[in-house]
């Protein structure tokens, strides 16, 4: 613990700390363009010299390629250093083209500030600004490298961090470049961060292209609900406009960064299609009125047909407050519900992974990268919850190991070990390394020989610390047990050992904690076809696109005297519904989200709402007319609504929601302000609601020899809904296709490129074959993508015949 | 008590200044002062019927000028509306498909300037610009708020020569790198010549 002393203030600091940190520590911001706390030190730009007066270095250093040791006396202020810096900036200075006015990076550029900071104004050199040919680097990042400064942050990030080759430095001397080989997309779904390390203008946001200032913004702390991972970022509004996600750091969750998926995904919050008004049966109407409508119809099913005929379906990611007094709701009145989960397996799945996921095995997702040995199972990282990827990386990064264990053609942006086992095979293989890491000789499942299961138990019993990273979405609640199990019989062996479960939606965790049992909308639709629930309240879930069949929906909802939805998202279930009320997306309400770690994390509203001055304007002026009310600003926090839905009368929903926050779950305490930004208690979760013991009776899952199982699946994009709303997104989305692997297309009779038809009890599936050489045999994995009419056979796992598939000609 | 006194230089009137005969002697001469006023011509200019040339400099209704090749010359960058202290000015920046940046909309609302110049002065383009016209006066304060059509005008105004894309670095449909004032011609990335 060296102590040193920075302009004539003590400090003591862990070894290895170099001394801008240490001044940081002080509160001291020493100018740096290089140095970056996820990237660390090269020394590249020389702006962050400072003078050593005292102690093992002497003379004008590099403060963050110094180690702070003990007896050194720092001065920041000291006049050569002063200078020093003064003529780097305007070293750096030389070629840059005179663009701030046009620039997008102007008022939040580091490179204006220090040139303001160090005193340069006026150019004193007379020769000519060295220029470079800018590339097109794909719908996402603008391309300025006139602008550069060589720091080298994009290269270190792109390269080392991220784990890309397609973007990287060029050139030699004052000509180095800093771009792809050749212009193209970038392939990292990380790249947008080059917008926020890149301390000058050269990668900016494409979406928001000129559109506006970080100074005029309204920016407030935000989190991405495009996955259960929960990483956290500011967002910004301008003119009712959500125009840009920047990754805010939490060092226990995100790091310093987010995936494309969650920087672009906000679309969906002010696109001109966003339902603005209630409707009852299409027709707008007051929003008071509706309400009242909408309560009315609730009373008259419920006096008619008993409680139990009104069901609630609710969006796992809808914030806590929705969850809250939902599930208040249906407690206090005895409606159905509510359901946050779309089939029974997907449920049980939840509530499998939360009520496995003790305390002292959770990890975060930051804590994942400092894992020796990473096993994961049944889960597609890059696909699925994209930031893990990156935190994966970081693992092999340090030297660390990665295991998949999963059908799907994984791919990781680093060297991993991948077993591709059909599904069926998994349990078995997790039974397999618990019996070998509990010290028994394991019967080897039937999988290939090249999957060595006893080096594998080894490798992780040997491991300083192991962590296992499960998915949810492909696997049966069984197999997640197991996962909870190996991790547990880890933990026996080590001190510590991790557990990492995705988990689907946003809020998912929070919806496991609903109920103990959990509810489905396929058990709800089961209630609705046989009569027993007449009225559906649907808050912010928008069945039509997320339920897994979409002909028993539609006929379930006919058999239906009413239904009520609640949502921010357009959907022809709006039009349909009885009553129609708009809400408003976490921008507007704000709110409280729990990752899929247990960790709760608040979102603070970002704007009122209202409609856009782009739409009401028509990208014109803002209309000339005043009024006390802002177009559009009809949409209820969903809370708010279901409240309304729910109370006796018109009072203040703000007493209900602080019961229904305090009655939700023991685990769950929101009185404090200090325990926003922890995990949950774990502890007060039942641990007891699967068992994990042996294996069930091999269900129909198990595949028959000339079968394989149909696995429908996220992508990083275009399958989850509300990113899929994002023009720019939608430039990067692959086209859907059902991967296989070759032999497989071969043994079915299938052929590359050619579509094939999937028919199962009555419903059909078309979509275009794809050779995936790292996929497992037997399986084929088709996305949940927006441009596909997925939503036919009832479940995202499926078996099927072989002669339920067809090739088609065409 | 101290033994300060106030110290006046007042003189005492002497008798001959203090007699009637004096007083009467300055009220002629007031008069006399007045009455030829009476017939001179005046001085101070009657406003509206006469109306000054005002000098250049002053500080009125402001303008939106052009390049001198006659394209509009903002870039929409805020810096404006970012000084201004009374937050009149709004506007929307975007692209052009020549690659300029300019305003989509702009919009000073005249109802709330105070005409101090901030905007003049931190416009890097030299596009907005406070003009001598001060008769700015409606009976309606929406008339006030003036659009883009109403504040462009054709014309450099004060500054006759500046053109903002002849210096930025920006590819733009007249200029590509290497092209602007002070630019070397693009470098060869793949090329190891020195
Ligand atoms: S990178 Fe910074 S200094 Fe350079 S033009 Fe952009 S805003 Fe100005
Ligand atoms: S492009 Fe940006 S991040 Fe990369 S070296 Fe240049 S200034 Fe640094
Ligand atoms: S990893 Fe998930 S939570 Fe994080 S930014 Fe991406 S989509 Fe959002
Ligand atoms: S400062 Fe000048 S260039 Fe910038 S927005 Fe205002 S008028 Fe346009
Ligand atoms: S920050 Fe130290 S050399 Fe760049």
């Amino acid at each position: 613990m060296p102590t040193l002393k920075i302009d004539n203030r003590e400090i003591n600091v862990p070894a290895g700390t170099k001394v801008i940190e240490a001044a940081e520590r002080l509160g001291i911001m020493i100018p740096r363009f290089c140095f970056h706390p996820a990237l660390g030190s090269v020394g590249a730009c020389r702006v962050c010299a400072v003078a050593f007066t005292e102690g093992p270095v002497k003379g004008i250093q590099m403060s963050c390629m110094i180690d702070a040791q003990d007896g050194m006396v720092v001065s920041t202020t000291d006049a050569e250093a002063v200078d020093f810096r003064r003529h780097v900036i305007e070293f750096l200075m030389l070629n840059h083209p005179h663009d701030c006015p046009v620039c997008d990076e102007g008022g939040h550029c580091l490179l204006q500030d220090l040139t303001v900071a160090g005193g340069h104004g006026l150019r004193r050199y007379r020769g000519l600004k060295r220029t470079h040919i800018n590339q097109d680097l794909g719908p996402l990042v603008q391309h300025e490298m006139n602008r550069c400064i060589q720091c080298y942050r994009c290269s270190r990030y792109y390269q080392e961090f991220t784990g890309y080759r397609d973007l990287g430095v060029m050139g030699i001397g004052s000509r180095v470049y800093f771009g792809r080989s050749a212009p193209g997309m970038l392939e990292s779904p990380f790249a947008g961060n080059l917008i926020d390390i890149c301390p000058t203008g050269v990668y900016t946001d494409k979406p928001s292209r000129y559109i506006g200032r970080r100074w005029d913004y309204q920016r407030q702390p935000s989190l991405c609900i495009h996955c259960s991972l929960g990483c956290n970022l500011t967002a910004s509004a301008r003119y009712r406009q959500v125009v840009r996600h920047e990754a805010r750091p939490n060092l226990e969750v995100n790091g310093h960064f987010i995936c494309d998926r969650g920087r672009y995904g906000y679309a969906y919050a002010s696109i001109a299609d966003r339902p603005r008004q209630a409707m009852a049966a299409g027709t707008p109407g007051p929003i008071v009125d509706i309400l009242a409508g909408a309560r009315e119809a609730i009373q008259q099913t419920v006096e008619k047909h008993g409680p139990g005929s009104v069901a609630v379906v609710v969006s796992p990611r809808s914030s806590l407050e929705t969850l809250a007094v939902v599930k208040e709701a249906c407690g206090q009145h005895g409606w159905t519900g509510p359901a946050a989960a779309h089939t029974n397996r997907q449920a049980l799945n939840r509530n499998t992974a939360v009520s496995c996921l003790r305390p002292e095995l959770a990890v975060s997702l930051a804590a994942d990268t400092e894992a020796h040995d990473v096993l994961v199972i049944g889960a597609d990282p890059l696909n699925e919850a994209p930031m893990l990827a990156l935190s994966l990386r970081q693992v092999q990064r340090r030297g660390g190991h990665v295991i998949v264990i999963d059908p799907r053609g994984v791919q990781l942006p680093f060297d991993f070990d991948h077993w591709a086992v059909h599904p069926s095979a998994m349990g078995a293989i997790l039974q397999a390394l618990i019996q070998e890491i509990g010290g028994h000789r394991a019967t080897a499942p039937d999988t290939p020989a090249t999957f060595d299961i006893t080096k594998l138990a080894r490798r992780l019993n040997a491991s300083p610390r192991p962590v296992v990273v499960c998915g949810t979405d492909i696997l049966t609640p069984h197999e997640i047990a197991l996962a909870g199990d190996l991790a547990r019989a880890l933990r026996r062996t080590h001190k510590v050992a991790g557990l990492f479960y995705t988990l689907a939606g946003a809020n998912a965790f929070a919806a496991a904690l609903l109920h103990d049992q959990p509810v489905s909308t396929e058990a709800v639709l089961d209630r609705i076809e046989d009569g027993g629930v007449r009225l559906l309240v649907a808050v912010e879930q928008d069945l039509w696109r997320e339920f897994p069949d979409r002909k028993r929906l539609q006929a379930a909802l006919k058999r239906l005297d009413h239904l009520v939805v609640l949502d921010y998202v357009d959907s022809p279930l709006n039009r349909e519904a009885g009553h129609f009320i708009p809400t408003q997306p976490l921008y507007e309400s704000g709110g409280h989200w729990i990752n899929q770690e247990g960790r709760l994390q608040a979102a603070s509203p970002v704007m009122a709402g209202g409609e856009p001055i782009e739409i009401t304007g028509g990208s014109d002026h803002p209309p000339r007319v005043f009024d006390r009310r802002i177009p559009g600003d009809e949409p209820l926090a969903a809370w708010r609504a279901v409240a309304a839905l729910a109370g006796e009368d018109e009072a203040d929903p703000a007493p209900q929601l602080k019961t229904a926050l305090a009655d939700f779950h023991p685990a769950v305490n929101l009185s404090t302000p200090e325990a926003t930004g922890q995990r949950i208690d774990l502890e007060a979760i039942a641990h007891d609601l699967v068992e994990s013991g042996p294996a069930p009776e091999p269900a129909e899952d198990d595949a028959p020899a000339d079968a394989v199982v149909l696995l429908l699946v996220d992508w990083t994009f275009g399958t989850e809904p509300l990113s899929a709303m994002a023009p720019a997104l939608t430039r990067m989305e692959a086209a859907p296709v059902a991967r296989l692997h070759p032999d497989e297309i071969a043994r079915l009779g299938l052929a590359e490129g050619r579509p094939v038809t999937v028919s199962l009890n009555g419903n059909r599936l078309t979509v275009p074959v794809q050779a995936d050489p790292r996929m497992a045999a037997g399986v084929m994995a088709v996305p949940r993508h927006h441009l596909l009419e997925w939503q036919v056979f009832g479940e995202t796992r499926v078996i099927v015949k072989r002669s339920q598939l067809k090739a088609e000609s065409e | 008590m101290s033994e300060n006194k106030i110290k006046t230089d007042e003189k005492p009137l002497k008798p001959a200044e203090s007699s009637g005969w004096s007083a009467l002697k300055a009220l002629v001469e007031g008069f006399a002062t007045t009455a030829k006023h009476l017939a001179r011509k005046p001085v101070t200019e009657s406003y509206p019927e006469f109306k000054r040339q005002l000098p250049e400099r002053s500080r009125a209704r402001i303008v939106l000028t052009r390049d001198p090749d006659g394209r509009e010359r903002c870039v929409a960058c805020y810096l404006c509306s970012a000084v201004c202290p009374v937050s009149c000015i709004s506007m929307q920046s975007a692209e052009q498909p020549d690659g300029r940046r300019y305003a989509r909309w702009f919009r000073i609302n005249f109802g709330r300037c105070i005409y101090c110049g901030l905007c003049e002065e931190a416009c890097p383009t030299s596009a907005i610009q406070l003009t001598p016209d001060f008769e700015n006066i409606q009976r309606d304060i929406l008339t006030l708020v003036f659009e883009k059509k109403d504040l462009l005008v054709d014309g450099c105004g004060k500054d006759p020569s500046y053109n903002f894309y002849e210096h930025a670095g920006v590819t733009t449909d007249e200029r590509g790198k290497g092209e602007h004032a002070n630019e070397a011609p693009p470098v060869n990335v793949k090329s190891n010549l020195p």
